[in-house]
This record gives C-alpha cells, structure tokens and sequence, in this order.
C-alpha cells in the first residue's frame, strides 16, 4: 500500500516514525505542536500518539528509582495535556502508565513480602476509608508492614475482576501477556529495573489500541438481532466493525445519520465505501468492504432527519470521543440530538467505545470540554457580507447526558452508564486522577 | 518486541523517504512597505501581535504544517529584534520542524532585491515556497505542491504556482483599494494576465486584455473575487528570471505581469491553484490587520486561534461568547466582557468597564468607566479611568489618562503617554520613535498628547523638499487628502491606505482628455501606453522616442495628439510613483530629469514668438492633473522643473496662464492654483532669467 506521494503534512505516521531517530526531547515537543496543531486528533491516533511516546520516554529514562520515573512521566503527561486538554484520552493513556509504574513498584515489594507472608494476597479486604493512598505510597520507606493493605488500598479487587479475572491487573482480559504479576518472580532482587516491566505493561496497552474494536465487535452478535433497524451517526470505525461483525451473520437495517458539516465527507465515505487510505488511522480498517458490500441496506439521511424516523428505529449505536466518570458522553456534534430523540422515542441508546476512551473526569463545566471548529465549515468564508455580520459557531463535540444512555459495551463488555465509576476506579488509581 | 503497528507503519514511512523533496521556503519578513507606520518605526512588522501573537508564528505555523523542512528568513528593517526574537522561539529549539532555518540579512529594498540575492546564494535546490511573513492560512498545501510538481513534470516552463483564496465580491479581507484581477485559463489553471485595478477610482476602470489572448483561448476566467495572499510555488527558474530582469521590484505588480507579457519571449507559464475551502490571508496593511483579527477570534482560521496557544507560554481557553481568556486575568464584578474578545494574562479590568470586540494583550491596567470597543490593544498599556478606546490600535506601553477619548482609526505607537481628558482625533497616528530622516525626535506635541503627555504626531509624507516653496505648498494638501474623511467606521480609514490612494488613476488614459476628438483617442491611447510602460522599465530616451516616432507614423498621429500621449504617460508614471510612496517633487524631478527629451522633440515652437506647441502641452498636462490626486502640487513641480530644464520657456508659461483655455473651468482653476506662486515668482526674477532664456534660445 505505497502511498501515491510522500505525506507531506506531519502526522501520526511522520510523528511515529521521527519517535524513532528523534532525540526524546525533541519528540515530546514534536507531539505536542501536532496535538496544536491538531494533524493528530481522533482519540485512537492521540492515544496510539501517546503511548508511543511514553514508551520513549521511559526506556530513554536512565532510572529505576519508580518515583523518579512517575515524576518524569506527570511532567511529561501535564504538558501533553496542556497542549490539547480537550483530548482526554492523551490524559487517560498517561495515567495508566502511572498506574502502570506504580504497581511495578508495588509488585516489587509484594514480591519479597509475599515470600514472608504468604496470605497476603486472599486476605480479605479490609475497610480502608482512612487510608490515603498517596500517603502510602510516598511514606513507603517507612516499614514494610504497611504495605500490602496499601498496595490494596490504591488498587481495590472490584466486583467486575473478581468475576473476570482474579488478578486485579489493569490490563484488559484477553490478552494473554496481561497476567505476568511480579509474584511469580519472588527471586528477583529487589532493585530489579522495573522498567522492563512498565514498558511491557505499554507494549500492552498499545496492544489494547489495536484490539480493541474487534474486541468490542464480539458482543455484536448479542446486541443487533435480525431484522433490526439500526441508527448510528458519524463515521467511527468502532462503529462500523460492530455492525460487520453482526452483518456477517444477520440481516439488518442502518440508518446513517450524516453529521454534517464536520465529518459527513468521512460518513459518505464509509457509506459508499469509498474511503481513502486514511494514514491518520494506521490500521486495515479502511480496505474493509461497506456494510453495503454484505448485503445491509444503509440508508444515509441528514441529523435533521433523525427524529422523523425514530419511530421506526430499534436501537440507536453511538460512537463517542470519550467518556466521562459519570456516564456522560462527550461525542460527536449531533450526538445529543440523537439521543434525546431515542429518549423520546425509548428507543435503546447503545455507545460502543473503547475503554481508552473513558475518562476519570467529572463534566462539572461540560462546556469546557467541547471543541469548537472550524467556522469556514458552516458557513462558505467566501460570502463576506456574512462573514462580516454573523457570529458563527461550530462546536466539534456535544455533551450528552448519562441518562440519555442505556448501555455502554466497552472491551470488557456492556454496562450501565452507573457502573462506569467502578471501571474508572479499576483502570486509573486515585493518586493519578489529578496529577 | 515492536507492536504490530509500529511495524507496519515503519517500512511505509522508509520507503516514501527515498522519494520526499525536501521543501523549502523562503519568507520575506519585510515586504517593503510603509502602510504599518508609525508601528514599523519600533518593531519589525512581522513581530507586530495579532490577537497576541506575533504575526511571524502564524506563518511559521503555515510552513510547519505545510511540511516545510528548510527555510530562509529575509530580514529588513529591525532585522536584529527578528534575529533575536527567532533565536529565542521554538523554531530555533531543536524540536523545530524545520530542519534549517537560516536567517539572512540583507540590504535589500524591494522584493525583487532579495531574489536576486537569493539566486546569487545559490541557497535553493528545488520547488519552493515564497511567502512573506504577514501570511495566516491552515492550508495543506499538499494537493497545490502534487499539482505543481505534475506540471513541471509535464512542461518544464511551468515555473511558478500562486495560491489564491476564492472570496466573493465583498469581502473584508481582501485588500480594499487595489484590487488584482486574474484572467486565468480554466482548463490549463493557467494565468494568463494580471493587473491591477483600483477600487476607489470614481469612474470605472478598465482592463486592458490582449486581444490575442481573447483569440486563442477558447475558455478564460476573468476573476476579481480571488484574495492574492502572495503564497507562490516557485521552481528555481523563477528566481533567475528575476535576476534577468533587474527592474523588477514587487512580486504582482512587476514580476507577474512582465513575465505573462513576455510570454512570448521566454515561454514561462504562470498557474493558479484557486482554493475554495481552508483560510488564507495576509495582513498586508492594517484594514486587513482587522480583518484577519476578527477571523481568527471567529475561528474562520482554525487550528490558528488564541486557544491553540502558539507561543509556550500562553494559556488561553475559549469561554462562552468567543471570549479567549488567559489565566491571572483579574475582572471587576461589575465589568461587562462582550463578545469576540480577548484578554492576556495579568491584565485587570475595574468596575462598570465594558469590553466588546477587543483583543487586550497581557499586563494592561484598565480602569473603571473604560469603553473599548473594537479595540487593538497590545501589552502594558494603561488605561485610565472614563476613557473611551474605539476601533484604534494601541501599542505596548502607551498609558492612557482619565477620561480620554480615541476616535476610531487613531494609532498610538510604543510608549505614547495621553495626559488625562485629551481626545485623540480620528485616525491622528502619535509615536515617540525618532524620525527616519534626521534620527530625532520632535518635541512632544502638546496639543495632540495633553500637557504631561508624551508623542507627536506622526507625518506619513514628510517630503523632503528643500525647496521652501514646495514644502509651503505641499505641507496643507497632503492632509485634506480624501483618505481620512472617507472613513467610514472602521479601521480601513486608518490610514494605512495613504499610498494606495496616492495616484488612484491607473488605466484611464485617454478619458480625462477626451472630450474633443473620438478618432485619434486609439493613438493616444496606444501611445501612453507605450510611453508608460518605458517610463516604468527605466528603458533609456531614445528607445522611448523610437517607439513614439513609429507608432505617431503608423497612426498618422498629429504633434497634439503626441503631446498628449507623453502628457498622460508621465502624469501616470509620476502619479504611480507617488503612490509607492515617494514625494511629489521627487518624483518630477526624476522622470523630467531623465525623460524631458521626449518632450523637447514634441514641441516644434521654440523659435517662434507664440509658443502654441509648448502652451499646448501645458494645457494638457493640467487637464490631465485635474483627474489625479494631488493634481495641484505635481503641475507646480512640473512647472518649475519644466522651467529649470529648460524644456519649456518662460514666454510659454506666461501665455498659457493668460489662455483663456487653462481657466475656463472650476476644476482647471483649482489645479493651477498652487503654480501661482511659480507665475508669481517668475514675473519678479524675469529680469535676471532674461539673459539664461536667451542662451537657451540660441541652442
């Protein structure tokens, strides 16, 4: 797949490629002129962005001291996210590298503590209201007793691992690498690089960029059922995989709703067929063949449509940007509408994201979090009479509401907007939430 | 242990380096112009801040996201602050995208200069980009780069591609007074002609096309709706064919034109690649300074807005209501923030303040009472308390008194002090920075800046004439020029278009004279052109005389016929001039000086008593000043250096006053008003010239 002619444009190709050559420095100010600059945007190519970057970052980091590296990594993760505070996935991705660092360095010390004591790990929970966390864990020095209630503490057994997995890892379930506890190391010493480990635990969260639309595309089959009318909105490829997968095997109805003016060259695309090798995205997704090419009739309609034809709708399957703690969404300009027109239809509202995508932020001022665009897209810039005497606005994103949403299947499966506070908690340590 | 992706990624992105072309760009960081006065006096135009952020880091932007890897910065004026300011910012930091960036210094005084000191650098190796550094766009200029690249590959004559902006028949930012039409070959994107027509001109004018082009092209766009942002691709075939030809000063005017009309000679083409979505622009005076302001607070530029942070240390976020705010802003209860505003760190607004429309940079002090509406103020200025600011640009460090007024269109320059209850009238432009002439500053003005003020008054046209009767007669009219009054309400009067106004009569040859004989007009027409387009090539007399004496044989023409064509061409080319900005007097002087032969072999009455021949030409020279701007002062110099030239005798002056023809109407009365002084002073020295005159008449 040799491009036609060299991409001029910097972006995520050029960026990842100079991660390589360019000294770290230079790459993280590289990265942050391009979240500027936006040639990279979209959650997955920030987050892919991301994580990339920290992974430089950390094995150029000549250190295994892990609170130097969690020093190195907030520095590095505040200035990203100064760059381009509205893609919160940058901040997601670099929490979970804390995270990451803080269980290594934890891990370590359970290691030789789980050769002295080895109950530690089925010990009940106790109650640890009182226990800070950040206190633990900066007061580590100071005997070893403490530790494995703190180490629980930061890093709580939820309700959903324990029937998932038992290990309370961070990583996802599926992937095989994920359940590599430093337990099973008890004869590592104790001043073992821990690096290894964290760039590991990265290595899996890129993994978990690549997987995670196919991962979320298995529950397909249990969501869309034959015969079913079908609304979604936008162009996400999250989207588009989950209704494939389901496509492959029944035979149902999509509505398309086009989200003009910002992404309906992209929705007509995928519609038809027709998109073009997209190098932002990096992936395969864009040689997949259309709904269309499986038989699915697609029936594409402006947003202002949508309310007309929600009667007839089944089910309505979302796309977002990114998801906040409470269950609200911040997605795609239109999203809103859609869902409060399935509310009032009670039609079901099903967001497919990944969870990379979910946030640990409360949308206290939710318009903080929306992005406006470009206003050329709205209204021509060419007719000056307008352009001299309106005021014109183009938000990229709409906030929709948790109750707006009946379901989120994210790759660890579907749940209710009410319980995403418990997956925040299970993906991002408290420590982190602000750093 | 590479990730899938990265590994697919990484063969792609080997493989098309092989076939990438390093990109190079050249920014011109002056552009030769004085429509930024008094700023420019203090601070390279380039560094002036546009909604707070240095002009140049928008264009430097561009680039970056052109994917530009070398560049070679032209400096001018103030080239050391540049040179300090770019050593300093980002682009110098290692992480700068551009892998080069060379700073050149030169003493270049046109465009057309640093060309042709660039081919002497032998600096470029391939395709590259012109732009100065005035420009805003969020333009991938990918697809125009692959078009160019395509046609080069095709037709090795295809040298240059200019990128324009579709944009209406109005619009506020396209330049206002000059505007350029483009008659362009769809089919090929080809230009075909370029010229430039003026806006302000009272009648229509009109464009000369040639006819063969109208024959051979089946399919032409004549296009006036295209905003010119002077963003080129060039092969390095351009900058040699500036240094062929040598006169050549501005990028449009001259180069663009001469080479379309020398089609013939060197076979170069010229494209257009005409852009209908994305933002560009150029903030080439300060209308536009408004324009592009404005769209870029309404997001028209986007990703280039404040909230995009360019420069590492701002902070701004977008509030509800276009308003950009910066953290450590410090809001009285009691202030209204309209909408479209932004304000800079540290700055604090008192009580009942309102503010509308206005970028505010960082650290002002802006009292209680305060209005600003429309209002550009940079860095630490002061404002007191009741002041009114609307629609004026206020510069760092200017502190405003209690209760002061600013009329739409004033500039006040770097560290004006206004004392308290002063108005600054409409479009009056204050500075502190010592004059360019004599390097001094003048004594504050106490009149304009109140008595504790600190300033005066800037004068764009300071003509120096030494000559005590020009400077009389030039001092009252260079201000009752219609620019100021024009002013409607919005910073295009300030007076940045001064010098687009100078000699607003291009191509209108043959109208102001045309009320006595239809047939002929075809010559005269033909013949000021001609004449005209020698004066503006600096080509030599005689081949000026040469081309006359055959196009007066084809045609048949008559002496008047020829006199008037020399007339109208010079009154043009002076006119022209004058517009670039240089005085009137000068500016006689030059073209007299060097061209008063073609006028001498056009007057056949030297050694008769009755100078018809030489009344004659002065009666059209005066017809034809009666259309101009500033008609008045250039026949007076006309008059004076035709006298000292000897070109035209003092008996031809003191007839054509008396002829009845040169005082017959209101507007011929007006222009000869000012030569009276000339008539004056020539009857009281008659008797000491009397035995020069006679010498000359033996000749």
């Amino acid at each position: 797949m040799p491009p036609p002619s060299a991409p001029l444009t910097p972006g995520l190709a050029s960026f990842l490629k100079s991660l390589k050559t360019n000294p770290i420095d230079t790459s993280i100010d590289n990265l942050i002129s391009l979240l500027k600059r936006r040639q990279i945007r979209h959650s997955r190519s920030c987050a892919t962005a991301t994580a990339y970057l920290l992974r430089s970052v950390i094995s150029a980091c000549r250190t295994s001291d892990a609170s130097k590296l969690i020093e190195r990594v907030q520095s590095v993760g505040r200035r990203l996210i100064a760059a381009q505070p509205r893609e919160m996935v940058v901040g997601n991705i670099v929490r979970r590298v804390l995270g990451l660092i803080r269980d290594e360095a934890e891990d370590d010390r359970d290691g030789d503590f789980s050769l002295s004591e080895a109950g530690s790990e089925s010990q009940p929970q106790t109650p640890r209201a009182g226990d800070d966390p950040s206190e633990a864990l900066y007061g580590r020095h100071d005997g070893s007793a403490s530790k494995p209630l703190s180490s629980l503490a930061a890093h709580p057994i939820s309700m959903f691992s324990l029937l998932s997995q038992p290990e309370s890892e961070n990583s996802l379930p599926g992937s095989p690498v994920s359940a590599s506890p430093s337990g099973r190391l008890p004869g590592h010493p104790q001043n073992k690089d821990i690096r290894a480990e964290v760039l590991d635990g990265i290595n899996e969260i890129i993994d978990e960029l690549g997987q995670v639309d196919d991962q979320i595309a298995a529950y397909a089959l249990d969501h869309i059922h034959s015969n079913e009318i079908i609304l979604t909105h936008t162009s996400s490829t999250t989207v588009q995989k989950f209704l494939l997968k389901a496509a492959a095997k029944r035979k149902f109805t999509v509505i398309h709703a086009e989200s003009y003016p910002n992404n309906h060259e992209a929705t007509h695309a995928t519609v038809s067929g027709t998109a073009p090798n997209n190098d932002e995205l990096l992936s395969t997704e864009s040689f997949q063949k259309p709904l269309i090419a499986h038989g699915i009739t697609v029936i594409l309609i402006p947003d202002s449509a949508v309310f007309a034809l929600m009667s007839r709708v089944n089910k309505v399957i979302l796309g977002t940007h990114s998801v906040l703690a409470n269950g609200g969404l911040v997605a795609s300009a239109g999203t809103r509408v859609i869902a409060r027109a399935a509310k009032v239809h009670q039609t079901p509202v099903v967001v497919v994201s990944g969870v990379y995508k979910l946030s640990p932020v409360y949308p206290f001022d939710f318009e903080s979090l929306i992005e406006y665009g470009d206003s050329s897209k709205v209204i021509g810039y060419e007719d000056g009479d307008l352009v001299e005497q309106i005021d014109v606005q183009n938000p990229l994103y709409d906030y929709v509401p948790a109750e707006l949403v009946d379901l989120y299947i994210t790759n660890l499966g579907g749940h209710a907007p009410s319980y995403l506070y418990r997956i925040v908690s299970d993906h991002y340590r408290k420590e982190d939430i602000s750093f | 242990m590479a990730p899938k992706k990265g590994g697919s990624a990484k063969p792609r992105g080997n493989a098309t380096e092989e076939v990438e072309e390093t990109l190079q760009a050249v920014v011109l960081a002056d552009t030769f112009e004085t429509r930024f006065e008094p700023f420019t006096l203090d601070k390279p135009r380039c560094l002036l801040p546009l909604a707070n952020t240095p002009l140049i880091e928008y264009t430097f932007e561009f680039l970056a996201n052109a994917g530009v890897e070398e560049v070679f910065l032209y400096g001018g004026a103030h080239s050391d602050q540049l040179e300090s300011y770019i050593n300093g910012s980002k682009w110098r930091a290692p992480s700068s995208p551009f892998k080069q960036f060379t700073f050149l210094k030169s003493t270049s005084t046109s465009v057309g200069d640093v060309m042709r000191d660039l081919d002497g650098k032998h600096l470029i190796t391939g395709d590259f980009l012109v732009v100065s550094g005035d420009v805003i766009s969020n333009l991938p200029i990918e697809g125009a780069l692959a078009k160019h690249r395509a046609r080069r590959q095709a037709d090795k004559n295809a040298i240059m591609t200019m990128i324009l902006r579709e944009a209406g028949r109005n619009h506020r930012t396209k330049a206002s007074s000059v505007s350029p039409v483009f008659i362009v070959d769809p089919t090929k994107d080809r230009c075909l002609h370029y010229e430039e027509i003026d806006h302000h001109s009272p009648e229509s004018s009109r464009l000369n096309i040639d006819a063969e082009i109208i024959t051979t092209f089946s399919e032409i766009d004549i296009r006036q709706d295209l905003i010119d942002c002077n963003i080129d691709i060039c092969t390095p075939d351009v900058l040699s064919l500036w240094s062929d030809s040598f006169d050549y000063q501005t990028p449009r005017k001259q180069f663009l034109y001469g080479v379309l009309k020398d089609y013939e000679l060197n076979g170069k083409t010229i494209h257009t690649h005409i852009i209908e979505d994305h933002y560009v622009a150029r903030v080439r005076n300060l209308k536009a300074y408004d324009a592009v302001s404005k769209d870029i607070i309404a997001r028209w530029a986007y990703p280039l807005c404040p909230d995009t942070n360019l420069l590492p240390g701002h902070n701004y976020e977008l509030r509800k209501g276009t308003l950009y705010q910066e953290q450590d802003v410090t809001l009285a209860r009691s202030c209204v923030l309209g909408r479209r505003t932004v304000i800079g760190q540290g700055t604090s607004i008192g009580d009942k303040t309102t503010v509308k429309d206005t970028v505010l940079g960082r650290n002002c002090k802006i009292g209680k009472n305060v209005t600003l509406e429309g209002a550009y103020i940079w860095d630490n200025v002061v404002i007191g308390d009741g002041t009114t600011v609307r629609q004026a640009i206020i510069a760092d460090g200017v502190v405003l008194g209690n209760k002061c007024a600013v009329e739409p269109g004033s500039l006040l320059s770097f560290g004006v002090k206004i004392a308290d209850s002063v108005t600054v009238s409409e479009g009056r432009r204050i500075t502190k920075a010592p004059r360019e002439e004599d390097g001094e500053s003048p004594a504050y003005d106490s009149e304009i800046v109140g008595a504790d003020g600190e300033g005066y008054e800037y004068v764009p046209y300071d003509d120096e004439d030494d000559d005590e009767t020009a400077s009389n007669a030039s001092s009252g009219l260079i201000y009752n020029m219609a620019n100021l009054s024009l002013s409607t309400d919005s910073i295009s009067t300030l007076s940045s278009e001064i010098s687009d106004y100078g000699g607003s009569r291009s191509g209108s040859f043959a109208t102001s004279v045309s009320d006595d004989e239809e047939h002929d007009t075809h010559f005269v027409q033909d013949a000021a052109a001609s004449v005209f387009d020698s004066l503006r090539d600096g080509v030599t007399t005689d081949v000026v005389q040469l081309e006359l004496v055959s196009l007066r044989m084809t045609a048949n023409a008559s002496d008047h016929e020829v006199r008037r064509a020399v007339a109208s061409a010079f009154m043009k080319h002076a006119a022209q001039l004058m517009e670039a900005g240089q005085g009137a007097g000068e500016v006689v002087s030059d073209i007299f000086g060097k061209y008063h032969e073609i006028i001498e072999r056009a007057l056949f009455d030297r050694d008769s008593a009755v100078k018809t021949d030489q009344v004659d030409f002065l009666l059209l020279l005066q017809q034809d000043l009666v259309h101009r701007n500033r008609g008045e002062t250039v026949l007076l110099f006309a008059a004076k250096e035709l006298y000292e030239l000897e070109v035209i005798e003092e008996e031809a002056f003191e007839q054509w006053w008396a002829d009845e023809r040169s005082k017959n109407t209101e507007e011929l009365q007006k222009v000869r008003s000012q030569t009276q002084q000339f008539i004056d002073w020539l009857a009281s020295a008659e008797e000491e010239e009397s035995s020069e005159e006679e010498e000359s008449d033996d000749e």
